[in-house]
């Protein structure tokens, strides 16, 4: 029972896709990937420059490769695409500038709609005992009940 | 209370309209480019005719249009016309001069593509790996910048040039700028 439960597990180990598609891969290609994967394939729809196989995104790739054997850092290259294709080229957009009113709109917009709502509710414990509205119905007065009585008998016949 | 609260809600949804009406005519895919009133970048590569290398910067001191093409783009194909006639026109201006960036082509193509479509004369640089394309934050072809005499972008055409363009679009910057 032992023995064929540590062979099994010693295949699976053995089977183990570790490190198998970096073994061989230069280690400046893991970064020139890491910043091609953030890019965005200018001409294609929501491709990265790393997945695409366009001409233009071959030649990003390219011009990225070029600029990590020349020593740059990442940062460095993605504000080189940044300053050249503008916000667009980031697949992730930035938070910075404009974009902040984008990324926090919707939570100032679930505060307000809270706050709101709380309010709202608060109004409507507070109405009853506040205000008596409409007079507690009271039974109809003589007059009205012979007038009640005389209808539902017309609608009897 | 209330009155106040629909007033609010009109404005907001009349707002939200609004924005959508502005949005109606814009083009997707005419994205504005961070390069306007940015320095041009400097280039120098291969003349397409052979002779001395292009470079942009021994143009500083005249307006350059730069047009990026390739023989593989179809809509140079109808811009193409206008550039011949453009070219012809602004020949015997001192202030005006026009490049073309030929990206992602053989030099072979692109003479036929000029033999075939009339040349306009002016010099093409040539960009096989889009270097310089990339450089400029191209998206495809045709695309134009204009440069002013300092060396900086001041506008970019996405697409092919109207005719009429130079002196709608053209003109009037280059007109602007003698003044101050």
């Amino acid at each position: 029972m032992k023995l064929p439960a540590t062979c099994l597990l010693a295949a699976l180990l053995l089977a183990l896709p570790v490190g198998a598609a970096t073994r061989d891969e230069d280690p400046s290609e893991a970064m020139v990937r890491q910043i091609a994967k953030d890019l965005r394939c200018a001409v294609c729809q929501n491709q990265s420059v790393y997945e695409s196989n366009s001409d233009l995104a071959k030649d990003m790739l390219r011009v990225i490769r070029d600029k990590v054997r020349e020593g740059q850092s990442e940062g460095v290259i993605r504000d080189y695409f940044h300053q050249r294709y503008g916000d667009y080229i980031y697949l992730e957009p930035t938070t910075g500038g404009m974009n902040r009113l984008l990324w926090l709109g919707p939570f100032v917009g679930l505060l307000a709609g809270g706050w709101a709502l709380l309010a709202a509710m608060r109004k409507w414990r507070a109405k009853p005992p506040q205000t008596p509205g409409e007079a507690p119905p009271s039974a109809p007065d003589a007059a009205m009940q012979e007038r009640i009585r005389r209808e539902l008998e017309q609608v009897r016949m | 209370m209330s009155g106040a609260w629909k007033i609010i809600l009109l404005g907001a949804v009349m707002a939200i309209l609004g924005l959508f009406a502005l949005g109606l005519d814009n083009d997707p895919r005419n994205i504005p480019s961070p390069l306007v009133n940015r320095p041009a970048s400097d280039f120098t590569a291969p003349a397409l005719h052979g002779g001395p290398p292009v470079q942009l910067s021994a143009l500083r001191g005249k307006w350059v249009l730069v047009n990026f093409w390739g023989s593989w783009c179809v809509s140079c194909v109808a811009e193409h016309p206008y550039l011949v006639e453009l070219a012809k026109k602004v020949k015997n201006r001192p202030d005006f001069v026009m490049i073309g960036v030929d990206f992602r082509d053989t030099p072979e193509a692109a003479r036929d593509f000029l033999a075939r479509h009339g040349n306009p004369g002016y010099p093409h640089a040539m960009d096989p790996e889009q270097k310089i394309a990339i450089d400029w934050g191209v998206y495809g072809a045709p695309e134009s910048y204009l440069v002013d005499p300092n060396g900086t972008i001041r506008m970019k055409h996405t697409g092919p040039l109207f005719p009429g363009w130079f002196e709608a679009r053209a003109l009037p910057l280059m007109e602007g700028g003698k003044k101050p």
